[in-house]
C-alpha cells in the first residue's frame, strides 16, 4: 500500500472517531464553540486531504458535511437532533468508503447522491428530514470495520502493533532465559558471575515493564464508539439516555482492551434496550424521564475493574423465573429455594434472553452467556446486582495483562501445574476422613452423595481432586500423615477446592496459548515453561468446575448442597456457636464469632508501617489498617496475631478489610453462648462463660469503626431505603446486640424486643414498620407460629419478614415459605441480611406504586 | 539571533498526509523542508531557525494560521519570510485576511506539483 493511503487511512479513522464523540457532545452542548470547531476542522482535514489523493467519492460527501457544519459555525442553521443524524449519517458513509478503500486500495464504487441531497437540504435550511429521507437507515455494519482504526491515537510516535508483539514474545523469552539463569545459579558455588545475574535480572524486570507499558492503552479507546451507539439506540427507541463514562483514562494491555470491547458494547446495549423504560414509563415511576448509564473504570490491585450499571427497572426476577422453567433450566422446586439474585444470575446461561421481541438492537442471538464466557477466557469475573425499580450494576474484573501472570505452581501424581494467581483465594490443609472429630487444628473433609466436600469456616466447600480429574494415577486425596492441600478456587460467585500433593512458590509465568490439538480440553488454559526449563500446563479452574459439574452455573445445588451438609451434620445450631478465643491488654480470655472472622494472620513486625499515625500492613495487594485491641502495639514483638475482618461485595465494587491486632490466638471451641450484657465498657458486649470461664465477648461493630468510621455506611450506597422502620424479633441478647448496631449504622430505624408476644403486641397497638427481622428458634412462641400469626391478619399481614436461622435446610426453608417468612438469612451474615432487606422493601416500595 | 535557511520550507498542517504531499513536491524541487502540526508548533520551529519560506494551513488546532502570521509577523517583521497560505474553497473569506496579515501569496487545496512550483515561482522562490 501507498504510505501515502496509509497515513491517510489512518489519520483519518482517528479523526472518525473522534467525530463520533464530539458530535454526540455538541447534540446535548449546542453551544459548545469549542466543539463545533473541532468538528469543522476534523472534518475540514478530511476534506482537505482526500482532494490530494483522488478521492472524489470521500471528498463530495465530506464537502457537503462540511458545509452543514460551516453554516452552524457561522450561526445560520441550529443543532438539531436531524442535523446531527444527517451528519453522522455522512460519517457513516465515509467509514463506508474508508473501509472499502482499506481493504482495496481504490474507492468502492456507490451512489451518494441521496446523501448528498439530505446534507444540502439541511444546509440550506430546508430541514427535510434526514430520517425521512432514508439515509439514516442505511446499514453500517455491512462494510467491514477500517483496519486502522484501533491504532494508537494522538502519540508521539506510530509504531505498528506486530513490532510491538514481537518485543513483547521476546522479551517473554528473556524472562524465561533470565529464570532459567537464576534457577541454575543457585546451584552453583561459583559466585563471579552471581553480581552481573542480579542486574541481567533487574535489567529484565525492568524491560518487561517498559515493554508492557508500550502496550497499555486507555480504555476510553473501547468506549468511543459509544456515545454514538447510545444515541441511536435512544432515538430508535424513542427512549432519553444520557452516558456518563468515568475513568477512561485508566489504562490496560491492548489485547485484553481488544477482547473487552465488544462484550461492553453488548452490556451498554442491553442496559439501553432492557434495563431502561420509557420516558412514559419512568414518569410514571416517578423517575426523572431521562434515563442514566454509566460506565466506571478503575485498577485495584493488579485488575481493572468496570462497573456497567443503569437507573432502570431492574431485572425482572419474575420473569426470568419464568423464562427459566419454559426453557427447563431449573424447576419450580429447585427455583423456590434460591435468592432472587441466585435467579438473577441465570441471565448469564446460556441461551438465555429475557426480550419478549427479538429487536433490532439487542437480541441478536448472543447474550450474557456469551459475554460472561468472553470475560472469564481472560480470567475475568462478571457479577451483577440488580433492585428492582432502582436499576442494574454488572461488575467485570479483568487482569491487566494477559502476557505474563502471577501462578501458584502445585503438583499432582508428579506432574506440575500452574493455577493463575487471580482465580486462588486461600490455601488450606485438610485433615482427611478417616481422622477423629474434635482434633480441632485441620478442617475436616466429608463426603455428601459421594461428592467429597470441606467444611470450611460454617461453609460446605465442593472438592476436587486433581489426581482423579486427570486420571494421572497419583495417590489418592490424603497422604500419609492423613492431611492434604487444598487450593481454593474462584468459580464464579462461587468457590471450589482442587487438592493436590504439593504446593510450590508463586511465579510469574509467561503465558502461552494451548497447542490446538489439545484446546478441547477446557480444563487447561495455556502452557508456559518455568524456570528449570520444564513445560507445564496452567488450569483453568473455571474449565475444571465445568469438568466435574461443580459450578458452571449450578450455583443453585451447590448451595442446597451446602445447607444438606450442614443438616446432616447438624451443626451450627442457634444454641452452639463456634467462637475464636484470644487475649488482648490483659490475661483473661476474650470471644469473637468465629464465623465474623475471615482470616488468622501472623505478621512480621518489619510489615508493619505506619501511615497517618495508624499502623497499616501491605496485604494482599492493599494497604490493610491494624486496630491494636490492648490500644498501642507491642513493638517488641517481633510477630502480630492479626485478626483479619473482610467486606467483599463484588457487585458493588466493595472490597476492605482491617486487621484486629491482638496478643495470641488462644483456641477456636463452639459452646453455648449466655451472655451477661454489661454495656458500660466500649467495645465489648459482654460476660459469658465459654469452655467454663468468664470470657468477655467483643463488640465487633465497634472495632471495625475505629478503622473505618463508614464501614456499616458504606453499605447503603444508592440505598434510597435509608430511614425504613425495621422489627427485630430475637430472643438472644447477644444477637440482638450484634443487629442492632449494625442495622442502625446502615441507616435503618430499628426497634428491637426479645420475644415474638412483645411483637404481637406492638402490632395490635397499632405501631407500624416497613420489614420485619425474626429469629425462628424462640422460647415460647417461635418464629414460624408467629409469622403465621402475623399472615393471618391485622395491619402487618403484608409485611416483609426475613428469617434469622442458625440452621437452613432446605427442607426448613419451604416450611418457612409456606409459614409466610419472605426470606431467610443465615444468622452472622450481616451483608446478605441488609441485601436481602434492601430487596423486600425495594420489591415492596415498588408493588406500592404500582397499586 | 536566529539563522535563517534560504532554502528550508516550513510545512505548517495539521494533516500528515498534507505535510508529506508538500514534502514530496518541495524536496524534488531543491528545497529542505520541515513539519509542524499546528501554529504553535511552527511559532517555536521559526525561533530555533527561520525558514526560507512557509507553506501555511490556517485550520490548526492550538494556533489556527492566522494567528501564527500575525505573531510571525510581529516577531520577525512584515516581509520575510514569505508566506504561502493554503485554503480550499469554503473559505475564500481567510484569504483577505491572511493576506492582511501579511501572507504572500495563496494557494488553493488541493494542489500538486504544477500549482505549488507556480505559486513558488511567483513570489520568487524558485
Amino acid at each position: 500500500m501507498d504510505d501515502l493511503l496509509a497515513d491517510f487511512l489512518t489519520e483519518t479513522s482517528e479523526s472518525l472517531a473522534e467525530l463520533d464523540v464530539a458530535l454526540v457532545k455538541l447534540e446535548r452542548a449546542p453551544d459548545d464553540s469549542e466543539t463545533l470547531s473541532l468538528i469543522f476542522r476534523l472534518v475540514h482535514t478530511i476534506k482537505g486531504t482526500c482532494g490530494f489523493l483522488g478521492l472524489p467519492r470521500l471528498e463530495r460527501v465530506a464537502h457537503a458535511a462540511e458545509n452543514v457544519l460551516g453554516r452552524v459555525r457561522d450561526k445560520v442553521l441550529p443543532v438539531t437532533p436531524d442535523l446531527v443524524s444527517t451528519v453522522l449519517a455522512a460519517l457513516d458513509r465515509i467509514k463506508d468508503i474508508v473501509a472499502g478503500l482499506a481493504a482495496t486500495e481504490t474507492e468502492p464504487a456507490g451512489d451518494d447522491a441521496t446523501l448528498i441531497a439530505a446534507l444540502d437540504a439541511v444546509a440550506e435550511g430546508r430541514a427535510a428530514g434526514a430520517a425521512a429521507a432514508g439515509i439514516v437507515a442505511q446499514p453500517p455494519e455491512a462494510a467491514p470495520e477500517p483496519a486502522a482504526e484501533a491504532a494508537v491515537a494522538g502519540q508521539t510516535i506510530r509504531v505498528g502493533v506486530d513490532v510491538l508483539e514481537d518485543l513483547m514474545t521476546l522479551v517473554s523469552e528473556l524472562v524465561l532465559t533470565r529464570n532459567q539463569l537464576l534457577q541454575l545459579a543457585r546451584s552453583q558455588e561459583n559466585a563471579s558471575f552471581a553480581v552481573p545475574l542480579q542486574r541481567l535480572s533487574h535489567i529484565t524486570s525492568d524491560l518487561q515493564e517498559g515493554v508492557m507499558k508500550t502496550r497499555m492503552q486507555p480504555i476510553g479507546n473501547a468506549w468511543n464508539k459509544l456515545p454514538r451507539l447510545v444515541r441511536d439506540l435512544a432515538r430508535d427507541l424513542d427512549k432519553r439516555i444520557e452516558l456518563v463514562m468515568l475513568g477512561a483514562e485508566t489504562e490496560l494491555d491492548r489485547q485484553v482492551l481488544e477482547l473487552i470491547k465488544d462484550p461492553l458494547t453488548h452490556m451498554v446495549r442491553n442496559s439501553g434496550d432492557h434495563g431502561l423504560e420509557a420516558p412514559a414509563e419512568r414518569h410514571a415511576a416517578g423517575k426523572p424521564e431521562t434515563g442514566h448509564i454509566s460506565l466506571n473504570a478503575f485498577h485495584e490491585g493488579g485488575h481493572i475493574i468496570i462497573e456497567i450499571a443503569d437507573d432502570g427497572r431492574g431485572l425482572p426476577v419474575d420473569r426470568i423465573r419464568a423464562k427459566v422453567v419454559a426453557k427447563g433450566l431449573a424447576t419450580e422446586a429447585e427455583l423456590a429455594g434460591m435468592s432472587d439474585m441466585q435467579i438473577q444470575r441465570f441471565i448469564f446461561r446460556p441461551g438465555f434472553s429475557t426480550a419478549a421481541a427479538v429487536t433490532a438492537v439487542s437480541g441478536r442471538g448472543v447474550g450474557m452467556d456469551v459475554v460472561k464466557t468472553n470475560i472469564e477466557r481472560i480470567g475475568g469475573t462478571i457479577d451483577l446486582k440488580s433492585v428492582p425499580g432502582h436499576g442494574t450494576t454488572f461488575t467485570i474484573k479483568i487482569p491487566l495483562t494477559l502476557a505474563i501472570v502471577s501462578a501458584l505452581i502445585v503438583e499432582a501424581g508428579g506432574e506440575r501445574f500452574a493455577i493463575p494467581q487471580i482465580s486462588v483465594v486461600e490455601l488450606v490443609r485438610a485433615g482427611g476422613a478417616r481422622q477423629g472429630q474434635g482434633d480441632g487444628a485441620e478442617p475436616m473433609i466429608e463426603r455428601i452423595d459421594g461428592t467429597p466436600v470441606l467444611r470450611l469456616r460454617d461453609r460446605l466447600l465442593p472438592l476436587v481432586n486433581l489426581n482423579d480429574l486427570l486420571q494421572l494415577g497419583g495417590g489418592t486425596e490424603s497422604a500419609q500423615d492423613g492431611s492434604v492441600h487444598i487450593v481454593v478456587a474462584q468459580v464464579g460467585a462461587s468457590t471450589l477446592g482442587i487438592i493436590v500433593d504439593r504446593v510450590f512458590d508463586t511465579e510469574e509465568i509467561v503465558v502461552k496459548p494451548v497447542a490446538p490439538i489439545l484446546r478441547h480440553i477446557t480444563m487447561f488454559s495455556g502452557n508456559t515453561i518455568l524456570g528449570d526449563g520444564s513445560v507445564i500446563m496452567i488450569l483453568d479452574p473455571n474449565g475444571i468446575a465445568r469438568a466435574t459439574g461443580i459450578a458452571g452455573g449450578s450455583e443453585a445445588r451447590t448451595a442446597e448442597a451446602r445447607e444438606a451438609g450442614r443438616d446432616a451434620a447438624g451443626m451450627a445450631t442457634a444454641s452452639h456457636t463456634a467462637m475464636l478465643l484470644f487475649r488482648a491488654g490483659g490475661a483473661e480470655p476474650r470471644a469473637v464469632p468465629l464465623g465474623l472472622v475471615a482470616r488468622l494472620e501472623d505478621i512480621p513486625q518489619e510489615r508493619i508501617e505506619f501511615s497517618a499515625g495508624q499502623p497499616v500492613t501491605q496485604y494482599r495487594g492493599r494497604l490493610m489498617p491494624l486496630v491494636p485491641m490492648a490500644g498501642a502495639l507491642d513493638m517488641d514483638k517481633s510477630r502480630q496475631s492479626v485478626l483479619v475482618f473482610t467486606d467483599v461485595d463484588r457487585a458493588l465494587g466493595r472490597d476492605r478489610c482491617m486487621g484486629l491486632v491482638v496478643d495470641e490466638i488462644v483456641d477456636v471451641v463452639e459452646d453455648q453462648l449466655r451472655i451477661e450484657l454489661t454495656g458500660d465498657r466500649a467495645g465489648l458486649l459482654g460476660t459469658a462463660v465459654i469452655a467454663g470461664n468468664a470470657t468477655d465477648v467483643i463488640d465487633i461493630g465497634y472495632w471495625l469503626t475505629q478503622a473505618f468510621r463508614d464501614w456499616f455506611r458504606g453499605n447503603e450506597r444508592g440505598g434510597p431505603l435509608q430511614g425504613a422502620r425495621l422489627l427485630v424479633v430475637e430472643d438472644s441478647d447477644f444477637f440482638r446486640q450484634l443487629l442492632v448496631p449494625a442495622l442502625s449504622a446502615a441507616g435503618y430505624d430499628v426497634t428491637a424486643v426479645g420475644d415474638a408476644a412483645q411483637a404481637l403486641r406492638l402490632r395490635d397497638a397499632g405501631v407500624m414498620f416497613d420489614a420485619v427481622v425474626s429469629d425462628i428458634e424462640m422460647p415460647d412462641m417461635g418464629g414460624l407460629a408467629f409469622v403465621a400469626d402475623l399472615r393471618a391478619g391485622g395491619g402487618w399481614a403484608q409485611l416483609p419478614v426475613v428469617a434469622l436461622t442458625g440452621h437452613a435446610g432446605a427442607a426448613r426453608i419451604a416450611a418457612g415459605r409456606e409459614a409466610g417468612f419472605t426470606d431467610y438469612v443465615q444468622k452472622f451474615e450481616r451483608d446478605a441480611l441488609l441485601a436481602s432487606l434492601r430487596q423486600c422493601l425495594a420489591a415492596r416500595s415498588d408493588a406500592r406504586l404500582a397499586a | 539571533m536566529t539563522a535563517r535557511s534560504a532554502r528550508l520550507c516550513l510545512v505548517v498542517d495539521d494533516s500528515r498526509v498534507v505535510r508529506k504531499v508538500a514534502r514530496r513536491i518541495l524536496e524534488a524541487h531543491g528545497f529542505a523542508v520541515e513539519e509542524a502540526e499546528d501554529g504553535r508548533a511552527a511559532l517555536d520551529a521559526c525561533r530555533r531557525r527561520l525558514p526560507g519560506c512557509v507553506l501555511l494551513d490556517w485550520n490548526m488546532p492550538v494556533m489556527n494560521g492566522i494567528e501564527f502570521l500575525k505573531a510571525l509577523r510581529q516577531e520577525f517583521g512584515p516581509d520575510r519570510p514569505p508566506v504561502l497560505f493554503c485554503t480550499t474553497e469554503n473559505d475564500i473569506s481567510f484569504i483577505e485576511q491572511a493576506i492582511e496579515s501579511g501572507a504572500q501569496e495563496y494557494i488553493m487545496k488541493p494542489f500538486d506539483a504544477d500549482i505549488l512550483v507556480g505559486k513558488f515561482a511567483q513570489v520568487g522562490l524558485l
